[in-house]
């Protein structure tokens, strides 16, 4: 059944069981598929911070054309918003041929607000932005604060629609309430499903004559989702899309940089496309139950393998198969003859990856397929659909390679990376500077404006791999006379010292105890 | 007064002080905070502060309690204490800061408490609440800095005469904060003195801890670090005076003048600045052709915070001898600061003085100009901001953009610029800002 009744959606540690703490091998974590309730209550007594759901969530409303984000917390929450930014300028850019700015405001609650709420301030808030920007949607979305103060942004937003021409979308991102961020995209799916996906009445035709059930349906059955995320830039949309239209089908791109008049139209497709499973499920399970639109949430597009078992499934799904294997071959022949001249060169490397777990896994596949040695793995939470990932992982890579389940986490990472000592490291925006700082040839595993999936993808990534290898300087020498704030005696211990050992541990599992404390 | 800020161009409480920590040498900040506060300021430093994220113990290296539900209905405190006792067993510093986010100041976790566990075992440990709610990151600075003046900093330190202390230059607000203290450090030890700039690599705990010795604090603004000052004259009998960011020649030379007289220092001020006078222009000499050829005199419109607003401003006033036309100021300021910093902004002989507007909402200076220059198209002879230029932050683009003009991002946020150890204070300064106002003049050329 689907949750969207509800003003929020559950959090993912109920929804999905979703954990952020393990510390072990590849065997450990791939052999426990039998059941994840085991990981649920694992802490750590020494934490980093790191990012709240509020920072993911945002990234794809600051990309929506026309929408101002209005956060209703602290000043500092949305500063993020700065960095976003750039992929909202660039990507537009290139999309819609113009630079603008994201626009985002700030009801900055301050201590007066704290003790008498700041339910007015919001309303004003909502109109006065409406006044001045013109916008399509207003997004209102709750950080840590109004959700202590119990401030109701939903009961704002129900009050305020009627006086505004913008739609308006409540979101709930209280940082607080979960430590799982992939949360986020349930939160902005589920926002969105309940406040945009009407049909706009222009749509209701004037007259219906006989063929206007034939004329939806033909369209319905020539187009599908493909759903985005907000890591991946233009070139890996036009990747897929490319696939897609080969297959004969129109593309609905679906959030990010995606026109709030045209999202109704998601439902008028046969088939919705995930391209990460830690995305999409909340949606696609929203889009099947009620609108009866079957999906596909399974393999990340990123790899060769990966690629082509993406694109066999949507084929299969489409009844093209046969045209489906005329173009992986002819595709995969093709990438094959390119990446030729850096396989030698990638031969034996070993390689480490840190990222959302889904692509980490994903990335781990092409670097098998590009030569690489995997030589661990930490993803950022763990949840059961990554279990065929690790299923996969455990035909190329050692059951003994490391696997670390952390909310980033990097003093686990120093720790493992000294031992370890990869010939690279691969990973996510702002989670380089630990490989760097100890000498590491680094790359990072997103940036909107780089190609990493579908076929285009894997031979952008080897060539950029290619070119950060061959001169790995600016590591080497910074790491020579900077270093990371870690005491000498860490680096000695055991990389998991500091999980505690779980609350709940079911009859005869043999997971981290030994590494625990 | 708007019920939001536009696009605000600070952090809030809790990310100033956290940035000013990881901008300290040898310190370990503590966030007692919900998971996410340091990755929100991590991702702004890294749109923001000009490619500039973290430190030493900086981005998501940072310890904190990543307080959650359960917390927030029983306290955080052992958590906060478990966290202190890891963090000493794994982070390597030589001074531990412990700062609050809202959800524990919310909850009202006392973590003086906690910390006063640990100091009486002899850690060098300090705690500060900065609840993001508080206020800006402005305001953060000055939480943190204070409580360290209190807290760590050591009591009774005999004065030494010529040893002065700089605040008021906000890490990661400013973007060139280490060029500019560096610049204000060579630019005061022309009067032979020591000088104590806390966030350079010149700089040392060390001198954090024995900072109560100096015979003065200087504060370089007019706002941000003057809570500090207050506590250093406090708790240790440093006495303050405050100048505006010293930016080229004119701000320079009075820096000195007011320096040397409040330290009653005995030494030719006049001679200093008029030698430096003297290498300063001697730079600009070779300009003098293509700076007259090229018409390199503009108008200009500054949207920028309080030290950069007023700094430039008066550079470009002063030394350029460029229009300043129209200065907002985007920080959140009462009205005793507004009154104050409008009455250091008067033009001087024919120059005018530039509409002061003190606006958070930056998105409003296109209004603003249009007010200045109402626009009749039936009008043949009508009188214009062409040329202009645009002085603010990134976000200025837009406006540059439609008014025609040129822009440098100077005030936070600045995305566009990647700063190393560039700085504009001193006269050295000066000439840096005159080749970056006039390079981005002539790009095309």
């Amino acid at each position: 059944m689907s949750y969207l009744q509800d003003r929020e959606p559950p959090k993912r540690e109920e929804r999905l069981s979703a954990c952020i703490v393990y510390g072990g091998d590849l065997c450990g974590l791939a052999g426990k598929t039998r059941g994840c309730a085991c990981m649920q209550d694992g802490e750590r007594s020494f934490t980093q911070g790191s990012i709240c759901l509020l920072l993911p969530g945002i990234s794809i409303l600051n990309s929506i054309p026309d929408n101002v984000n209005i956060v209703h917390g602290a000043v500092g929450c949305g500063a993020c918003s700065h960095s976003q930014n750039a992929n909202t300028r660039s990507g537009g850019n290139l999309r819609f041929g113009a630079v603008k700015d994201a626009i985002w405001v700030s009801t900055a609650l301050n201590e007066m607000d704290v003790i008498s709420g700041a339910e007015t301030k919001l309303y004003n808030a909502v109109i006065e932005a409406d006044r001045l920007y013109r916008p399509k949607t207003i997004t209102v979305i709750a950080s840590c604060v109004p959700g202590i103060i119990g401030d109701d942004i939903d009961g704002v937003v129900d009050q305020v629609r009627s006086q505004v021409a913008a739609r308006v979308i409540p979101i709930h991102f209280e940082g607080f309430k979960t430590k799982i961020w992939a949360t986020a995209y349930d939160a902005v799916y589920h926002g969105l499903a309940r406040s945009v996906f009407e049909d706009p009445r222009f749509n209701e035709p004037i007259i219906k004559d006989d063929l206007y059930h034939e004329r939806i349906a033909s369209e319905k059955a020539r187009t599908v989702n493909l759903l985005t995320v907000s890591s991946m830039g233009l070139a890996d949309e036009q990747e897929l899309s490319r696939y897609l239209n080969a297959l004969d089908r129109k593309v609905n791109v679906f959030p990010n940089f995606a026109d709030s008049d045209s999202m109704y139209k998601l439902k008028y497709a046969s088939l919705s496309i995930s391209t990460c499973p830690t995305h999409d499920d909340y949606l696609l399970d929203y889009l099947k139950e009620e609108h009866g639109i079957p999906h596909i949430i399974r393999h990340m597009p990123i790899g060769i393998e990966n690629t082509s078992a993406w694109i066999r499934d949507v084929a299969a799904a489409l009844g093209k198969s046969d045209v489906a294997e005329r173009f992986i071959a002819r595709e995969t022949a093709e990438l094959s003859a390119a990446l030729e001249r850096y396989k030698g060169f990638f031969k034996g490397k070993k390689v480490f990856i840190s990222a959302g777990e889904f692509r980490a896994l994903a990335t781990a596949n092409l670097l098998h397929d590009l030569g690489f040695e995997i030589a661990g793995i930490r993803s950022f939470h763990h949840d059961d659909f990554a279990n065929v990932e690790y299923e996969k992982l455990l035909q190329t890579a050692s059951a003994e390679i490391p696997i670390n389940i952390a909310n980033v986490q990097p003093f686990e990472e120093a720790n493992l990376l000294t031992a370890l000592k990869p010939d690279l490291f691969l990973g996510h925006w702002n989670g380089n500077s630990t490989a760097t700082k100890l000498g590491i040839p680094s790359h990072v595993i997103y940036n909107t404006g780089l190609a990493y999936i579908g076929y285009r993808g894997a031979y952008e990534l080897a060539r950029r791999l290619y070119r950060q290898l061959s001169n790995p300087a600016f590591n080497k020498n910074l790491s020579q006379y900077v270093r990371l704030p870690y005491k000498k005696e860490w680096y000695a211990q055991n990389p998991f010292t500091y999980i505690k050992a779980h609350l709940d541990v079911p009859e005869g599992y043999q997971g981290t105890e030994e590494a625990g404390r | 007064m708007s019920n939001y800020i536009e696009r605000p161009r600070y952090f809030c409480s809790l990310g100033g002080a956290l940035s000013t920590l990881e901008a300290l040498p040898e310190v370990i900040p503590i966030l007692h905070a919900a998971v996410g506060c340091a990755g929100s300021i991590a991702w702004a430093q890294n749109g923001g502060s000009a490619f500039q994220v973290g430190g030493y113990c900086g981005g998501l290296h940072v310890p904190s309690s990543n307080v959650g539900e359960r917390d927030v209905v029983f306290g955080g405190a052992e958590r906060l204490q478990e966290q202190i006792t890891t963090t000493l067993e794994i982070m390597d510093g030589g001074l531990y800061v412990v700062i609050t986010g809202c959800v524990t100041e919310i909850i009202g976790d006392d973590i003086r408490a906690v910390t006063d566990e640990f100091a009486d075992k002899g850690v060098p440990i300090v705690a500060a609440n900065t609840g993001g709610f508080k206020g800006n990151s402005y305001l953060g600075y000055d939480i943190v800095l204070s409580e360290i003046v209190k807290q760590y900093v050591k009591k009774d330190a005999e004065t030494k005469k010529k040893s002065v202390n700089i605040l008021g230059v906000v890490p990661y607000m400013d973007v060139f904060w280490r060029g500019n203290l560096k610049g204000i450090r060579e630019l005061l030890e022309k009067l032979g003195l020591e000088v104590n700039t806390f966030f350079t690599e010149k700089d040392s705990l060390a001198d954090l801890k024995n900072s109560s010795q100096a015979a003065l604090n200087i504060v370089l603004s007019d706002v941000y670090g003057v809570e500090t000052a207050k506590a250093y004259e406090e708790e240790h009998g440093v006495p303050y005076i405050t100048a505006p960011l010293p930016v080229g020649p004119t701000a320079s030379a009075a820096l000195l003048r007011q320096v040397a007289k409040a330290l009653s220092l005995s030494l030719d001020v006049e001679a200093i600045v008029e030698a430096e006078s003297r290498s300063y222009y001697k730079y600009l000499e070779p300009l003098v052709d293509l700076y007259n050829d090229a018409d390199l005199q503009k108008y200009a419109v500054v949207v920028a915070d309080v030290n950069y607003a007023v700094a430039v401003t008066r550079f470009l006033l002063d030394d350029l001898g460029w229009l300043p036309v129209l200065v907002q100021f985007t920080d959140l300021l009462n009205e005793e600061q507004r009154t104050q910093i409008t009455a250091k902004l008067q033009g001087h002989g024919d120059a005018p003085s530039p509409k002061i507007v003190f606006d958070t909402n930056a998105s409003e200076a296109i209004r603003y100009i249009n007010e200045l220059y109402p626009k009749r198209e039936s009008d043949k002879y009508t009188d214009t901001i062409s040329p202009a230029f645009v002085v603010g932050s990134s976000l200025e683009r837009a406006l540059a953009l439609k008014i025609g003009a040129p822009q440098l991002s100077v005030s936070f946020p600045v995305s566009n610029r990647v700063v190393l150890d560039r700085g504009y204070t001193g006269f050295s300064g000066g000439l840096t800002l005159a080749e970056d106002l006039l390079s981005a003049a002539v790009t095309a050329r």
